[in-house]
């Protein structure tokens, strides 16, 4: 019963959205009011039949209906029952509907905030995210179908993947990452329909930017939330591997990045225009990379599925989206032409012109490291990774490039500077960077481009603060408290651009935590025996003994350490090794004492057969909290950006970065 | 129309599509094993069950295959029975051995009395055994030829064609 209907629900989105796809581009065509009332009703009927499907298979997942295939695959009596509820995305075929029922409510989202506004675009929108729903809906149905039947339905399963059962982070990191993968979907509709009605007006480039906006913030928490996983769960004390898949995750996040600046310098100059809707078009398409990445069974990493056959599916529905997105940009790349050009190259524009080149190589860069082990083998039959080196010897000069602009960009002037006005902005904050340099250096700091990265980081902490402080300044002026001035300026009015720079905070502590982190660590291997002390990274750690505990779906052996610092206990650290039945290996869990300053990292090398003695390594990493709340801090900051204002009004001290220019003069 | 766009768009395309699509259908999991070609690391283990010593060097002249498993690993439940088939097939003119790796001598006892024993299965000390061969997970099997030379590495769970193809390349 229930597997019928999870079936019927999904093969009736196939053909709601295939027509809802076909009805909008025809209504975008005849420019048909009538026809995008009807695109419309098809896009939210769209959304119900993936909400629906998903909860059908809730329902069986949480019922252990094991006539489902998929929750006979995934699903067991002996979980909790919110892994059982997680189970939805720990596998391939439920991950997908998964993506479906996102896909759904960012479609009806997206129809719903954009009614009776955008008319002229909307068709061309919603024709394109109906043709995406089309395609997962088809995927669930045919390929990747959770719903098929078992015929003589076992009693009990195994029980979603062990990883997804190890650690909490595991339930938050990939709603978020769909999230961020599939709301790409949205902007990429609207880059589409401005390519089909060739011309991107200045009222349009809102929704683009917002839509573009809000998954940005998803994928940018998605990844740390990665990073922090593999860290409390891999055992080696390390965030970011270059794993393909990480940078599959990476990839989009680049170009979305890229595509939100570029929007500023086209919202600003009018000019840029063809070039932001590409990097539009390409964060989405990365998207589907990833998806093909993580999915098809080409690329080995901790987060692929097992092998499936909807890889070739994948593959089909990337080449159709990247040639239509090609033959559409050559058609009309002409027609979307600049309104202005650029003055100076010493300039604010000229400093987003940067950073888009950096972005773009920093994507190429990795998708080409990402991919060369393919070639290799392709062409040579000869297996290779591609490895850290790479990648960091890559990543860690643009990085710091990044930083230098992310300080040096705000500072400087819209438009053509005096040479007067380039030495008041640019010199002051020399001052804090030194500063900062100069304390690292103190605390031990030797690698040049960490005190680089240092150099950079106080520059712009600098420069941001002061972009931030300096409206609140110009309302103080005028009259009012700091309170006041707090909310008027920068939470009602200038909240766009509060918010950046709020971002702009995040980004150079994590660049910055990122450096010190990678450098600065020490790692420390050594056998303890039972009640002996050892000390490490300015604690002692003395081992009280091991602790065997089995639970119906893992067995777990756990070392005891008392963690003391000049004599005084400071915490107790348990790390373990967790046997999955369902494992060749066992899944170790480090054990983290995190402080301000530094973390404690243990993790389990091996314990003797007697239990008396085990071995273990102790890493000390400072600064790598800071990576997970700055991150959120990035999040928070696109968020603020995000609310909507009701008016768009700019301050008007004319050597801030506020000037009103080319098409600002907005109601 | 913008050729430029159009001309390095499509072959960017072509180039992406061409080496993903090159891609499918192999096993990224699989790694060719260096060992492969090259003299199987010898080791003389106890049996399960018995206080026999058994040295690899015994089984010279006739194929061996070596397989490295577990009783906590469900793969290897699966694995079992197709290999106790195999290698009461085979009769003398194939050698079997089990490797137990990271399980206590009891447990695989128990499992053996319970599921059929048709070959020796040998206790690994401190892991050594199967670090020397690389053993990244069980089940892992080799196969070795009558010279003892590493011929074959098969991870996870074989079936009884899996064995076949590579006991054949054993047999040449």
């Amino acid at each position: 019963m229930t597997p019928s209907l999870g079936r019927f629900l999904i093969l009736a989105s196939v053909l709601v959205s295939a027509a809802g796809a076909f009805i909008g581009f025809a209504a975008g065509q005849k420019q048909s009011p009538e026809g995008l009332k009807w695109a419309r009703r098809f896009a939210y009927a769209f959304a119900a039949l993936m909400l629906l499907s998903t909860l059908v298979m809730e329902y069986a997942l949480i019922t252990h209906d094991f006539s489902v295939q998929y929750v006979s695959q995934v699903g067991s009596r002996d979980v909790p029952v919110w892994v059982t509820i997680v189970s939805l995305w720990s596998s391939l075929e439920g991950s997908i509907l998964f993506w479906g029922f996102i896909l759904g409510i960012y479609i009806a989202g997206a129809t719903w905030l954009n009614r009776g506004k955008h008319e002229e675009y909307m068709p061309y929108a919603i024709g394109t995210w109906l043709g995406c729903g089309a395609f997962f809906a088809f995927l669930i149905a045919g390929p990747a179908n959770p719903f098929l039947t078992v015929p003589n339905p076992p009693l009990n399963g195994p029980g979603p993947n062990p990883l997804l059962q190890n650690h909490v982070l595991m339930i938050v990191h990939p709603p978020m990452l769909y999230l961020g993968y599939v709301g790409m979907t949205i902007p990429f509709g609207f880059a589409m329909a401005a390519l089909l009605r060739k011309r991107l007006g200045h009222s349009f480039l809102r929704p683009l930017r917002a839509s573009l906006l809000l998954p940005w913030v998803f994928l940018t928490i998605a990844i740390m939330l990665g990073g922090w996983w593999a860290y409390e769960v891999l055992g080696w004390g390390g965030y970011w591997a270059w794993d393909p898949v990480e940078n599959a995750s990476l990839l989009p996040w680049l170009t979305a990045t890229a595509a939100l600046h570029s929007a500023v310098v086209m919202e600003r100059r009018g000019i840029l225009k063809g070039w932001t809707v590409t990097l539009v078009l390409a964060s989405f398409l990365l998207t589907i990379l990833g998806t093909f990445m993580t999915r098809s069974g080409v690329f080995n990493s901790v987060h692929s599925f097992t092998q499936s056959s909807i890889g070739p599916t994948i593959l089909v529905f990337l080449a159709v989206t990247l040639i239509a997105s090609v033959l559409l940009l050559a058609l009309r790349i002409d027609s979307l032409e600049a309104e202005g050009n650029i003055e100076s190259a010493v300039s604010r524009e000229g400093m987003f012109l940067v950073n888009n080149l950096i972005f773009v190589v920093l994507t190429f860069t990795v998708l080409v490291g990402t991919c060369f082990p393919l070639i290799v083998e392709a062409v040579k039959g000869k297996q290779m990774s591609v490895g850290r080196p790479y990648f960091d010897a890559m990543a860690v000069p643009m990085g710091a490039a990044l930083l230098f602009l992310i300080g040096i960009g705000p500072a400087l002037p819209w438009g053509k500077a005096t040479k007067r006005e380039l030495v008041r902005s640019l010199v002051p904050p020399i001052g804090a960077g030194v500063i900062v340099a100069v304390i690292g250096a103190a605390l031990g700091v030797r690698s040049p481009w960490t005190l680089l990265t240092l150099f950079f980081g106080g520059y712009a902490v600098h420069v941001t603060l002061a972009q931030m402080w300096l409206p609140l300044v110009q309302r103080m002026k005028r009259g009012g408290s700091f309170g006041e001035a707090l909310v008027d300026a920068q939470l009602r009015r200038g909240r766009r651009r509060f918010g950046s720079y709020i971002v702009h905070a995040g980004a150079t502590i994590v660049l910055v935590a990122i450096a010190v982190s990678s450098t600065q660590r020490s790692s420390q291997e050594m056998t303890l025996a039972r009640g002996q002390t050892a000390q490490a990274a300015g604690y002692a750690i003395t081992f009280t003994g091991v602790e065997e505990r089995a639970e119906p779906h893992r067995q777990s052996t756990i070392a005891h350490f008392n963690i003391a610092r000049n004599g005084k206990p400071v915490t107790t650290m348990d790390p373990r090794m967790n046997q999955y039945a369902s494992m060749r290996e066992p899944i170790g869990t480090p054990a983290v004492h995190s402080t301000v300053v530094s973390d404690l990292y243990i993790s389990i090398m091996n314990i003797a057969p007697d239990q008396q003695s085990a071995g273990i390594v102790v890493i000390n990493t400072p600064m790598v909290s800071w990576i997970w709340i700055a991150v959120l801090l990035m999040g928070l900051g696109g968020l603020v950006a995000l609310i909507p204002s009701r008016r768009r009004v700019y301050a008007v001290e004319p050597h801030s970065d506020a000037a009103p220019s080319l098409g600002t003069a907005q109601p | 129309m913008n050729r430029t766009v159009l001309i390095i768009g499509l072959l960017i395309v072509a180039a992406v599509v061409a080496i993903l699509f090159m891609g499918l259908g192999k096993d990224p999991a699989h790694i060719e094993s260096p060992l492969i070609g090259r003299p199987a690391p010898g080791f003389a283990l106890k049996a399960v069950g018995s206080d026999e010593t058994i040295d690899l060097t015994r089984y010279r002249g006739k194929p061996v295959i070596l397989n490295f498993w577990a009783t906590w690993c469900k793969p290897c439940w699966d694995e079992h029975p197709v290999l106790t088939a195999n290698a009461q097939m085979a009769g003398g003119r194939v050698q079997y051995l089990g490797v137990v790796f990271q399980d206590e001598e009891s447990k695989i006892r128990s499992f053996l009395e319970q599921r059929g024993w048709a070959y020796p299965t040998l206790v690994d000390q401190a892991g050594k055994t199967a670090i020397a061969y690389g053993v990244g997970g069980v089940p892992e099997t080799y196969f070795l030829d009558k010279n003892g030379i590493i011929v074959a590495k098969f991870a996870g769970p074989m079936s009884a064609e899996d064995i076949q193809t590579n006991l054949q390349k054993a047999m040449k």
